[in-house]
């Protein structure tokens, strides 16, 4: 019994020594190509930013209105924000390379789909990003010809415009990703629908308040003494 | 001896203008003469001018310049005697050159017998053949032309103690042409000439013979009745002598100078001539070709007279204020150079003696519709000298060498009756027609090509005249039709180079045929013909269809 | 060349005819029938009783009238078959017509009229704007006369005005550039104006035109390339200048034409401006007519709810523009009543150098700063219709000159804040 016991300890640690012998310079590899793939990962980044720097990318993602959407959120410069995701790309690519390298079946499966699913993601991330950066301008467009043009709810309005672009974005982001369709239609449908039943409304309440001013100008006009000037600028 | 009178041969005459006194002198007395004017008619005829106009040459104390008559029917002394003028006349009508001379109507001297006899007492035969009256203050609408020198058109006679009327010099009085007497006078005086056989008169002062009270006292209609039956004598009697209108008047107000051909033949066309200068000063058309529409038709019998200068100053009468400061400005810049209402300037100093303004003047003076003028000296380009008084500086003696007196005179040259240009530039040393003669580039070899080209054609006499209306206002066109031939004239008034567009399609189909070089030029399309032109250049060309 | 592609051929053939000139007008046009003929009426006179001597050629850019107006303008040549009894011209006066574009574009329609003013060789060029019902025929001398005859290379106007007109070139345009770039001149953006042959040639050269800010004002940036280039400036008395019938609905594209391209010109000529300090005279012309004040019938209240409702609402696009403590300033003097409602000078041009330094670094879209500053000068303008509403006209003057002394005051602070890396 013993003896048994001592045979299948034996048995299992010499099999472990085996598989850990077997395993053991694949971890190491493993290892070695995880970290060659940081510093890679690494002077990318470098890289990416200087390149970056050269182009002048902060002033076009400013322009964009993207910096001060960043900046908002409290996120990092778009330049930092840009290297640091080639960084962490590169980085968990080799990472997987490296798992690859040990050979566990069914994750490899996951890693090869990760590979493919990585210019979707990125597709996806462009148009995150630039619908942001439209939301933000459009919406602030929106804001200031209301302000002046002296509409009361400018406000509303922009907000309006906001939401609808970042659905939009989003909607487009998931059908990119193709994550949950049918879900992602549904849900659009419905707050698009909300925003249009907002929109009417808002119209209808601002509208009252422009019928009746209509109505006065027509009606209680001549009863008015005071003509008004309209302040010239030039 | 007479030429045969031809009607209208005054209208393809070219004129020559000349003084007696300042063009040569054969006897050696310092003053020209007729002995001398007949031994250079065959430079006048090489010129290639039809004809002479000679300013008065009739005794007179020279006070205007012979303008001041004292005797109508005899040859002032200093010019030669009767007979030397008769002789000219004949040398003249001999080479084809016809006369034209002075005709003073509307006053005498006041050293002419008749004055003399008019003022001489209250009750004389002749005291109405001039105007006189208590007072000075008859006529007052009538404007003063010297202002320079005169006061008044009255001048008080100490002898007779009354006012006498004079439209010029004090020492000009008027004749009374209201009296039958005087007229039939005038008749006879002119009848003299024409029977010696001159070919036609300059009447000067024409507006000025019939005063009435309540008007300017010019253009009155008196004053034509007198004009026309002056007309109808010399019709009658010498059919083809032709009568000359001076009238420093608007063009509208010229006209019925012409009545319906039965008064004057020609007259000059005053307006004209300072907006040829202003003009080509302006760089811009619009000066003449305004005063052109607004010259009326006159009878097809009847002609105009063009002329760029003349013994006168260019006057600046008919001109606006604006006209007059920029012509003053601009030509006159020095006062010296301003008489009366005008510039006492020769036609090269003008023009700064720029050939290039001086050939393009002279080709609008020969190309516009009217008979030309040229006054003596300005074919070789002479100039004229300001400090000498009144207008005398532009009557200096012609330059015909380089040598003794510029070959004017053998006298000695303190002796001259007018000191010769001696400057370095217009001097006869410099300009003169000897040395003219000699090369074929000299102004006057290609004023003698100009005469030429003029006379070979009756289309610059007789013809119609159209303006084209470029868009460049710097390019004075027109077209002159006569029968079947029509010249093309275009002229560059700018001091630079210009490209014009003409609208000529109404003579599709034509070429031209540039008169000077007779080259051909493209055929006339359907487009705007399109010439470029030089500076202060000018075309001519005949019309072909072929 | 820029002057290349702006002449057409028909253009070219237009100006071959005009030939050299001495005085060109400019007259910018589009669907300007209705007060044109009083305008070319009154610079015809002008030039016949001015400059008689003077070759005059009268250039209009047109942006696509379908209403007459080049008719009108062709109209109004002198040549050999003018007639007009009353009046006697030296000269042919040509009276040409181009259309540079079938849209309207100030810019273009200004370098087109350049362009032809160069290659006339212009010795000077005035622009006068075909709205400007209330010119007289001395304009065109006024406007003339120091280029033609003193030399000067630009000559801005000054008008009289009522006091609830001109409120930007009074409370902005002027004091901010003159503030800026140190020179005195009262209307940097005047509809009228004139310049000199060389200052044409050089402006065409530069191809200021066709930079950004030269394309957003092309007015403002003659004036302002003058002054960076030490040309001659001076300034001459008109008149009475007419409201412009359009600028008073449209703030927006006045305030872009104006503003905009002021702000935009200070990125280029930093090295320029940010060394003056204070601001010196330029000599000025005629003297000032006396206007009849007509009383002002300006809503105050709407005004007032007009600023404030923009500084709320605009909260967001002002916090990203303006520094904080100005912010709240804003929102202190935004809540106050009609009558104790004070917009400071010094706030104001605080505010205004502000929005500079944030315009310089694109803080957010430059166009939408530039919209963002129409709610608070409409507040200013309410404190200034205010503080001048029973004032002299010396009061008013005063006023005026207490204002620019601000801006120039705090003209550091437009430096430290153009500096400052926010």
């Amino acid at each position: 019994m013993r003896e048994i016991i001592v045979n299948e300890l034996t048995q299992a640690f010499q099999e472990m020594a085996r598989e850990i012998a077997h395993y053991l310079p694949r971890l190491i590899v493993m290892l070695i190509i995880v970290l060659i793939g940081w510093l890679i990962a690494y002077v990318l980044k470098l890289v990416a930013r200087s390149l970056l720097r050269l182009t002048k990318f902060s002033k076009l993602s400013e322009n964009a209105g993207a910096t001060q959407l960043l900046h908002q959120a409290a996120l990092p410069s778009s330049t930092e924000l840009v290297s640091r995701f080639v960084f962490w790309v590169a980085w968990v690519g080799f990472v997987l390379l490296g798992v690859n390298v040990l050979g566990i079946a069914g994750l490899q499966e996951y890693i090869s789909r990760f590979f493919l699913f990585l210019p979707r993601m990125f597709v996806a991330l462009v148009i995150l990003f630039f619908g942001l950066v439209a939301a933000s301008f459009f919406s602030r467009a929106a804001l200031l010809a209301a302000v002046n043009a002296n509409y009361r709810s400018s406000r509303l309005l922009s907000t309006v415009v906001r939401v609808l672009i970042i659905v939009f974005a989003f909607s487009m982001v998931f059908e990119e990703l193709g994550v949950a369709e049918q879900t992602m239609l549904i849900a659009f449908a419905t707050v698009f629908g909300a925003a249009m039943l907002g929109l009417a409304i808002a119209f209808g309440l601002g509208g009252q308040d422009l019928a009746r001013k209509f109505l006065e100008k027509r009606l209680v006009q001549h009863n008015k003494e005071e003509r008004e000037d309209e302040l010239s600028p030039l | 001896m007479s030429l045969k009178l031809e009607a209208g041969w005054y209208k393809n005459a070219i004129i020559y203008q000349v003084h007696v006194r300042s063009f040569v002198d054969a006897n050696g007395d310092g003053i020209g003469d007729f002995a001398g004017l007949a031994q250079r008619l065959d430079y006048v005829q090489e010129l290639g001018v039809n004809a002479i106009w000679l300013m008065p040459f009739f005794p007179s104390p020279l006070r205007d310049d012979g303008y001041d008559i004292a005797d109508y029917y005899s040859v002032h002394p200093s010019y030669g005697t009767l007979e030397d003028f008769k002789s000219f006349l004949s040398i003249a009508h001999d080479r084809g050159i016809r006369v034209i001379i002075e005709m003073v109507l509307n006053h005498t001297s006041d050293q002419h017998p008749w004055f003399q006899e008019s003022r001489s007492s209250q009750d004389n035969p002749k005291r109405d053949w001039y105007v006189w009256s208590e007072t000075d203050s008859k006529y007052r609408g009538t404007r003063i032309i010297f202002l320079d020198t005169e006061m008044s058109n009255w001048a008080w006679d100490p002898i007779s103690k009354s006012h006498f009327w004079h439209r010029f010099f004090s020492h000009q009085p008027d004749l009374n042409y209201d009296n039958p007497a005087v007229r039939e006078e005038m008749w006879k005086v002119m009848k003299f000439w024409l029977e010696l056989g001159v070919d036609g008169f300059r009447l000067d002062a024409v507006p000025y013979l019939i005063e009435r009270e309540g008007t300017n006292c010019e253009n009155l209609p008196e004053t034509h009745a007198i004009i026309r039956d002056l007309r109808k004598r010399v019709d009658q009697e010498f059919p083809g002598a032709m009568l000359l209108a001076e009238a420093n008047q608007w063009p509208a107000d010229l006209r019925p100078y012409f009545g319906d051909g039965d008064e004057f033949h020609m007259a000059f066309h005053f307006p004209l001539m300072p907006r040829m200068f202003m003009g080509l000063r302006l760089e811009d058309r619009k000066p003449i070709t305004e005063i052109l529409q607004q010259t009326p038709e006159i009878p097809p019998s009847c002609q105009w007279c063009l002329f760029l200068r003349n013994h006168d100053e260019l006057t600046l009468e008919m001109v606006t204020d604006i006209e007059r400061d920029y012509m003053y400005d601009i030509y006159a810049g020095d006062k010296a150079m301003r008489l009366n209402l005008g510039i006492r300037r020769r036609l090269a100093p003008l023009l700064d003696n720029d050939r290039r303004r001086i050939e393009l003047m002279n080709g609008m003076l020969m190309s516009l519709p009217g008979t030309p003028i040229i006054y003596y000296g300005d074919e070789i380009g002479m100039g004229d000298n300001i400090y000498l008084g009144d207008r005398n500086g532009v009557r200096t003696p012609m330059q015909w060498s380089g040598g003794w007196n510029g070959g004017f005179s053998n006298a000695d040259p303190e002796r001259l009756y007018s000191p010769p240009i001696l400057n370095p530039v217009y001097g006869y040393q410099a300009v003169n027609v000897l040395s003219q003669k000699r090369t074929s580039h000299s102004l006057l070899s290609w004023m003698q090509h100009i005469l030429g080209i003029r006379r070979s054609s009756p289309v610059f006499g007789s013809g119609s005249i159209e303006f084209l209306y470029p868009a460049n206002h710097r390019i004075l066109a027109y077209v002159r039709k006569l029968g079947k031939e029509t010249i093309l004239i275009v002229n560059n008034l700018s001091s630079a180079a210009q490209s014009v567009e003409l609208d000529l399609r109404r003579y599709k189909g034509n070429i031209l045929i540039e008169m000077f070089g007779r080259n051909i030029f493209p055929r006339i399309g359907d487009l705007p013909y399109f010439l470029t032109m030089g500076p202060y250049q000018f075309y001519w060309f005949r019309l072909r269809q072929i | 060349m820029a002057e290349e592609t702006l002449l057409s051929d028909d253009f070219l053939r237009q100006l071959i005819n005009v030939g050299e000139v001495d005085i060109v007008v400019g007259l910018a046009t589009h669907n300007n029938a209705k007060t044109i003929e009083p305008v070319l009426g009154a610079i015809q006179s002008g030039a016949l009783k001015c400059f008689p001597r003077e070759r005059v050629a009268i250039i209009n850019a047109d942006g696509g009238s379908q209403d007459g107006t080049t008719e009108l303008v062709a109209k109004a040549s002198i040549d050999d078959l003018w007639r007009e009894s009353k009046v006697y011209a030296l000269r042919t006066l040509h009276s040409i017509s181009v259309p540079y574009a079938r849209t309207p574009d100030p810019s273009k329609a200004l370098q087109t009229i350049l362009a032809a003013a160069d290659l006339l060789r212009a010795k000077a060029c005035v622009l006068i704007s075909p709205e400007s019902t209330t010119i007289e025929p001395d304009w065109l001398q006024r406007l003339v006369r120091p280029v033609y005859h003193d030399n000067f290379d630009l000559v801005c106007p000054i008008y009289t005005r009522q006091k609830f007109e001109g409120a930007l070139v009074r409370d902005l345009l002027y004091p901010a550039t003159r503030s800026i770039y140190g020179y005195r001149i009262r209307e940097p953006y005047g509809s009228e104006f004139a310049i000199s042959g060389r200052l044409v040639t050089d402006f065409l050269g530069r191809g200021i035109g066709n930079e950004d800010w030269g394309k957003m004002g092309p007015e403002i940036s003659i004036t302002i390339m003058a002054v960076t280039a030490k040309y001659r400036v001076c300034q001459s008395f008109l008149g009475t200048k007419a409201p412009s019938p359009r600028g008073a609905h449209d703030v927006v594209s006045v305030m872009r034409r104006t503003a905009g391209a002021l702000f935009s010109s200070l990125d280029s000529n930093f090295p320029v401006w940010s060394v003056i300090s204070g601001s010196e005279n330029v000599p000025t012309f005629g003297t000032a007519t006396e206007v009849e004040p007509e009383g002002a019938r300006i809503n105050r209240r709407r005004l007032l709810e007009m600023f404030s409702t923009g500084v709320a609402q605009l909260e967001p696009v002002l916090r990203s523009i303006l520094s904080s403590s100005s912010l709240s300033e804003l929102q202190r003097i935004a809540a106050l009543g009609i009558n104790e409602f004070d917009y400071p000078a010094e706030l104001w041009a605080k505010t205004i150098f502000e929005f500079v330094a944030s315009y310089h670094k694109s803080i957010i879209n430059r166009d939408h700063i530039i919209q963002a500053l129409i709610p608070l000068y409409r507040g200013r303008s309410l404190t200034f219709l205010t503080e001048n509403r029973n004032g002299s006209a010396q009061n008013l003057q005063h006023r005026e000159e207490s204002l620019c002394a601000d801006f120039e005051r705090l003209k550091p602070y437009l430096l430290e804040v153009w500096a400052d890396r926010k």
